[in-house]
């Protein structure tokens, strides 16, 4: 009797962590930054957790003349600076640095990409990495077009039905901004989809990568507490908020084209909107879950100008203090304009047009100089319908349910309850849970995760096309609207919550914002 | 503490345990009460889980303490040490004591789990499960790690087990044996607990890394044609077969198919297709600090001529290779070589690092497995033939 094996026997009820599939990183950009200080300690450390395969290399393209040698340095240095986990376990890295190399070529010289296609070759015959390639382009949005059209020139790229049949896969993880806008995230799109086929395509958001975003979905799909009440019959408004401290940090130059509506909300922020707001999706799968979200961001109520006025605030700060130091204002960092119009601050009032939020507002807010670093999601109930209880201090408050993506992940569920003593007298308590205390803090991070599930071919954590087309149409009316009517946004001190605008948009509705 | 002598009536004694009790449950609050010092940041209490751990002396116990601070302070839980010694003839009581352990956290926060160490002498031995019971968080999971020999009729060990929702044990202190009885007690039960064994989690890596040879579509048809596996431990030669190696081959077995048979009373294993697949064990030295009978090495030949392999793999344990980390030397996190060559085609290796062989390790790390593992009870079925044959290393 000949049996015949559809799967690997061996891999059936492994609870040991998964692997990712035998494969060829070819990292775009790698004298960058993005290599330096996150992919290569992200390799690594996968590498300690035994997640990597056993057929696995690493090739780097860059410009600059390098040899190997000088190469697998420069990495070596990155990951002692940057790794998570310190130092370098020499026994590990030894046999790590064997399978990484270099190949130095202009992105536009399509020589360039025949000696990476002879390096492939020769890293399958010594590495074991079966013809399976992982792009990942770690360049400008401009570079996009030419390393692409030249992959595919070059013959790099496998036909993704190959893949479904058991041959060797080809996948592109590309960094945001997909684009500045609906028609050029469109020509982005249709660029790549020229030479990959949209399950070969990874578009990378890291904050999808944060435990608490993943989390968000065992939180609302695998507790039966919450998810009767997260609809409009029970909420009363949700607030999202993504803070930061610092300014712009060098980057004056990508924030003057940029401004925090493209940098944070067209993108993180609305990801965990749809993550908040979408429906149980019907299986895990990458698709079905990112249909869920899609539908999310068709149901977003489409800003005309006149709305844009009346439900979006912009900001960019001045000077003032943040954590007692003085800072200067956004007009006095380096490469901005003096009389820059570029918003460091917005703040929405989103409408989520379906049947389950009908009628329940979404408060969002992203700004830089703020008061402290948070990113939290915050579900505000709905007031009990009569008040029992005459209480001194003002009465009930309402439940809130807030998820802090982090700092110091976690969810916390704030509840009324009574002082001890003769007087009810009511006080707001919170039962807080903590990543940090409950599970230990050396969680992977987020390119960690990211870059094992596109080796795995798993999608859930990236982006598809339609959902980057449905975010920038979304966002585009706002900017056409402040196109239209150029007016400067209101200065907020650095080290405060924003414009005083900012707190009309929801006292107009009886609300406030939450100091998270 | 109680002085009741061991002749006082059962009443008296038992209201003894009481009081002791009561009086280790105020000291559990006291922990939690502010500090004096209101400058002074207030620890952060978590619980995520009991643990029950259970030992026959108090010595054991003793050792075992530093095991438990050390996996609550990853996993926050209410731990509760008692050790059991029914033969003390001079003690009838309970006595215990309440510590909170504390761990700082990022934020400089310190979180703390709270430990209470029971010991239960003589008479009151009988009572050691119930004095456990009253000491449980309600609402979150029980583990029962029981150290000593297991026996499914001892009602102390029945008592606990019945209201946990986990028995850990490890078979390298008890037996193989003792895990099936567990199991087979298990399954007769309403609500039946789950079964682990610290020394399946510790060939967890093994059997990952075994996978891998299967991987490739070229070499998954393979995985049925296994001829020959060498497995090694650290034994003297002549030792019979130890836990970790007769789980990894009951694994190996359940996962493809193979069923055993005996020849003039020896031990076959045999293929779904009917092939033999030919097991041998051999002995390798055992360095300083690596444990009795530990894995370390498996060899695999895969073909349709068991004279000439298309496929060789190996893992071999550097045993005792040590990492030298910010905290110094480890002994027995060792590294892994991983090699496969394949008929035409390059050898692959790869070198992986095991995580510190320590007590605490793994107990943490089967706290964080899944609690059902259909695959570690068809194993351990497997298994059984294999040590009841006796199969010695070489």
């Amino acid at each position: 009797m000949t049996t015949i094996l559809k799967q690997n026997p061996l891999r059936r009820g492994l609870i040991e962590d998964r692997t990712g599939d035998a494969c060829a990183l070819v990292i775009f950009g790698a004298s960058g930054d993005l290599t330096r200080r996150k992919l290569m300690p992200a390799i690594y450390n996968l590498g300690l957790s035994r997640s990597l395969p056993s057929g696995f290399a690493v090739v780097g393209v860059a410009r600059k003349e390098r040899t190997n040698e000088q190469f697998r340095a420069g990495m070596k240095e990155s990951v002692a600076q940057f790794s998570r986990r310190k130092p370098i376990d020499p026994a590990l890295w030894t046999d790590f640095e064997r399978g990484l190399s270099y190949v130095s070529g202009s992105f536009d010289d399509p020589s360039t990409y025949q000696h990476l296609k002879t390096q492939l070759e020769d890293v399958d015959k010594e590495r074991g990495t079966r013809k399976n390639r992982l792009f990942y382009l770690a360049v400008p949005p401009s570079e996009f077009a030419t390393i692409v059209g030249n992959l595919k020139d070059a013959g790099l790229v496998a036909d993704a039905a190959a893949e479904r049949s058991g041959g060797p896969w080809t996948r592109i993880i590309i960094e945001k901004p997909f684009g500045h806008d609906l028609q050029s995230s469109r020509d982005l799109n249709e660029c790549i989809a020229s030479a990959f086929a949209e399950s070969q395509v990874f578009r990378i958001d890291h904050y999808l990568g944060k435990e608490t975003v993943q989390n968000l979905l065992v939180f609302r799909f695998a507790n039966s507490l919450f998810e009767p009440l997260w609809n409009r019959e029970h909420v009363d408004h949700v607030q999202i908020t993504v803070a930061e401290e610092i300014g712009v940090e060098g980057r004056g130059k990508f924030f003057e084209e940029t401004g925090v509506t493209k940098d944070i909300v067209e993108n993180h922020l609305m990801q965990l909107l749809c993550l908040t707001a979408m429906e149980p999706p019907i299986s895990l799968s990458a698709d079905a879950v990112r249909d869920e979200k899609v539908k999310v961001l068709r149901s977003l109520r489409r800003m005309e100008p006149s709305m844009v006025r009346e439900c979006v605030v912009r900001g960019q700060y001045g000077r003032g203090f943040v954590k007692g130091e003085d800072v200067p204002a956004y007009r006095e960092e380096p490469d901005v304009a003096s009389d820059s119009t570029v918003e460091t601050y917005v703040a929405m009032k989103v409408h989520v047009d379906n049947w389950r939020w009908g009628g329940v507002p979404f408060y969002v807010r992203a700004g830089k100089r703020l008061p402290r670093k948070v990113t939290e999601i915050a579900i505000q109930f709905k007031k009990v319908p009569h008040n029992l209880f005459a209480a001194p201090d003002g009465g009930i408050s309402q439940n809130v349910l807030a998820v802090r993506v982090q700092p110091d992940e976690g969810i916390a569920l704030r509840f009324t309850t009574k002082e001890p003593g003769n007087a009810t007298v009511l006080r707001d308590v919170a039962m807080d849970f903590r990543y940090g205390t409950a599970f230990g803090s050396n969680t992977p991070e987020a390119y960690e995760r990211l870059l094992l599930d596109a080796m795995r071919g798993d999608a859930t954590l990236f982006t598809r096309r339609d959902e980057v087309e449905e975010q920038w149409a979304f966002a585009d009316p706002i900017f056409d609207a402040w196109r239209e009517q150029p007016v400067p946004p209101p200065i907020y001190p650095a080290g405060t919550w924003g414009p005083e605008r900012a707190d009309d948009l929801l006292s107009r509705d009886g609300r406030r914002w939450r100091r998270p | 503490m109680s002085n009741f002598p061991s002749t006082a009536p059962s009443s008296l004694r038992q209201a003894a345990s009481a009081r002791v009790i009561a009086r280790l449950q105020n000291e559990l609050r006291d922990l939690w009460k502010p500090s004096e010092d209101s400058t002074a940041p207030p620890p952060t209490r978590v619980c995520t889980m009991n643990i029950e751990v259970v030992a026959p002396t108090t010595e054991l116990l003793e050792r075992y303490a530093p095991v438990i601070d050390e996996v609550t302070a990853s996993i926050p839980a209410r731990a509760i040490l008692a050790s059991i010694d029914p033969n003390t003839i001079t003690d009838n009581e309970i006595t215990g004591t309440t510590t909170a352990v504390c761990s700082s956290v990022e934020s400089g926060t310190k979180m703390c789990s709270e430990r209470i160490t029971l010991a239960c002498r003589g008479d009151a031995a009988a009572r050691a499960a119930s004095a456990i019971e009253a000491f449980l968080v309600p609402e979150i999971p029980t583990a029962l790690v029981w150290l000593g020999r297991v026996h499914v009729d001892d009602p102390i060990f029945e008592d606990l087990a019945t209201d946990a929702n986990r028995i850990i044990l490890d078979s390298e202190y008890t037996s193989i044996a003792s895990v099936i009885q567990v199991a087979a007690w298990a399954r007769q039960q309403h609500n039946a607990p789950d079964i682990a064994d610290l020394a399946w989690t510790r060939i967890a890596a093994w059997q990952e890394m075994l996978a891998r040879f299967f991987d490739d579509a070229e070499t998954l048809p393979l995985a049925s044609k296994i001829t020959r596996i060498v497995m090694k431990q650290a034994c003297e030669p002549g030792a019979r077969i130890g836990p970790e190696t007769a789980l990894m081959l009951g694994w190996i077995g359940t996962r493809l198919g193979w069923k055993t048979s005996r020849l003039a009373g020896a031990l076959r294993f045999k293929r779904p297709d009917g092939a033999n697949v030919t097991v041998e064990l051999s002995s390798v030295s055992r360095p300083k600090g690596v444990a009795p009978q530990a894995l370390a090495a498996l060899a695999i030949e895969a073909g349709d001529n068991p004279r000439k392999p298309v496929l060789r793999g190996s893992i071999e344990r550097e045993l005792a290779s040590g990492l030298a980390d910010l905290t110094g030397t480890t002994v027995d996190a060792d590294v892994m070589v991983w090699k496969c060559a394949k008929t035409g085609g390059a050898e692959i290796e790869q070198r992986i690092r095991l995580g510190a062989n320590k007590a605490a390790k793994w107990l943490e790390r089967t706290l964080h497995r899944p609690p059902r593992d259909i695959a570690f009870a068809e194993s351990v079925a497997f298994a059984e033939h294999i040590v009841e044959d006796g199969l010695t290393a070489t």
